[in-house]
């Protein structure tokens, strides 16, 4: 549990970055999916927390770069996203920047021999 | 896949209404538990302890976030008015107005605008449209049908007014005064024989002989023949010797009967016995008015006073007649006094 909030700390800066990135893998996803996609691929290391994953998904949609629709599966109402044209866009110039701040993060925090070498 | 039962999801659906989630988020949510709870499900663990672990990780603080972020998020797109009309009657018409407007205003701005703008360009633009008349345009074409002016002059015909049978006359112009050598031969007076039968006038013509009254030509044969219009006889001056010489009407013979019963003797001249002519000169007008009479030549006794008065009360004679003109013309008329 500790382990998650230390890592949710940065995942609440690039939530945005990764949400754009699978979707733009997968055609549609739901929340539940994404949770599990990300759960997966980290070996467990991320895990998101729907409180945290819905309100950026709301936010993506209202900024156009996200569609949505609703389809009925097992008697409920599933939300499935995909991406619009500069949705991935967006997700593409994103990525692009979070590989690069991580690159430089890398940087950062390696021993300094290393670094200047 | 392990399904969840219908009323396991009932359970979830009540658990997250009881706090308060919002109603747009709910499916979504309780799709995500529910999708987990069948996860667990799967993992060979009893529908209790997932619940309870449910309410564990999603409380109501999480619940409660969710929905205070969803709001906010709305709370961007809504505009006053749905805050204001929420949970208002909005088909009552107001909600509507208060929508719209924005767009009314605009609506209403731009045609304002652009019918202002008309309105004072109108005489701009109008000046624009229809261009100016160029000099060489023309408005409409009359065609011009050739009028022969010559015939129309032709037209009123002098031939209908009879020419006055014009008399014959023999030229005879006012002797004029002038040194030997300017006299020109061809201006020669007429002689008596050619006067006998014609009348005197600027030009000789070959015209009627036996016109004894001569009617004045008319005008506009006058004006035809401006050769006779040419002379030009001064009224005012009085001659002394004209053509044809006034005479009194009646002839001598009347004239002495005039006198004769007009004149008396001057008792005093009678007393004196004085006898002789008196000499009165008047001028008979060219209206044949007797007029300036006096004595040239008298006898003295009353007689010179006795002949001016009978002079002056004689009638109108014939004026004299220069070119056949009348004119002014002095004459001296002889009136003897003699006693039985």
């Amino acid at each position: 549990m500790e382990n998650n909030t230390t890592s949710n700390e940065y995942v609440r800066g690039t939530l945005k970055t990764i949400v754009l990135n699978l979707l733009a893998e997968h055609d549609r996803m739901y929340g539940y999916e994404i949770t599990q996609e990300v759960k997966e691929r980290t070996g467990g290391a991320i895990a998101l927390t729907f409180g945290a994953l819905y309100p950026v998904l709301h936010k993506l949609e209202q900024e156009g770069l996200l569609l949505t629709e609703s389809v009925e599966v097992d008697g409920r109402l599933r939300k499935y996203y995909s991406l619009t044209t500069p949705g991935s866009e967006a997700a593409r110039t994103k990525t692009d920047d979070l590989e690069r701040f991580i690159d430089a993060v890398r940087l950062l925090l390696a021993p300094r021999n290393l670094a200047t070498e | 896949m392990k399904r969840l039962q219908k009323d396991r999801i009932d359970l979830i659906n009540e658990y997250l209404k009881s706090n308060k989630l919002d109603p747009e988020l709910l499916p979504e949510i309780l799709d995500h538990l529910a999708c987990e709870a069948e996860e667990r499900l799967w993992d060979g663990k009893p529908f209790d302890q997932i619940f309870n672990n449910m309410k564990d990780f999603a409380d109501g603080q999480t619940l409660l976030d969710l929905s205070v972020d969803h709001k906010n998020l709305l709370a961007m797109e809504k505009s006053l008015n749905d805050i204001v009309f929420e949970g208002r009657n909005k088909l009552y018409g107001a909600y509507d107005l208060r929508k719209s407007y924005g767009q009314t205003i605009q609506r209403s701005v731009i045609i304002g605008v652009t019918l202002f703008l008309l309105i004072v360009m109108f005489p701009n633009l109008y000046a624009r449209l229809v261009p100016d008349p160029k000099p060489d345009d023309i408005a409409y074409v009359v065609e011009a049908a050739p009028l022969d002016i010559r015939e129309m002059i032709e037209k009123p015909p002098v031939e209908e007014v009879q020419p006055a049978p014009e008399p014959k006359t023999v030229r005879s112009l006012t002797p004029e005064v002038l040194p030997d050598e300017q006299v020109p031969e061809e201006n020669l007076p007429p002689v008596l024989e050619e006067l006998e039968n014609a009348q005197p006038a600027a030009k000789t013509l070959d015209g009627v002989e036996d016109i004894s009254i001569i009617v004045p030509p008319a005008p506009e044969a006058a004006s035809a023949k401006p050769a006779i219009a040419e002379v030009e006889v001064k009224k005012d001056e009085v001659f002394l010797n004209v053509e044809q010489a006034p005479a009194y009407k009646g002839g001598v013979e009347a004239m002495s009967a005039f006198l004769q019963k007009n004149l008396k003797y001057p008792s005093k001249a009678a007393s004196a016995g004085i006898q002789g002519r008196v000499f009165v000169q008047f001028t008979v007008g060219s209206d044949g008015k007797v007029e300036s009479a006096t004595a040239l030549k008298g006898i003295g006794f009353g007689c010179d006073e006795e002949a001016l008065r009978v002079v002056k009360l004689m009638p109108n004679w014939i004026p004299g007649r220069q070119a056949g003109v009348p004119v002014r013309v002095r004459f001296t008329l002889p009136i003897a006094f003699q006693l039985n």
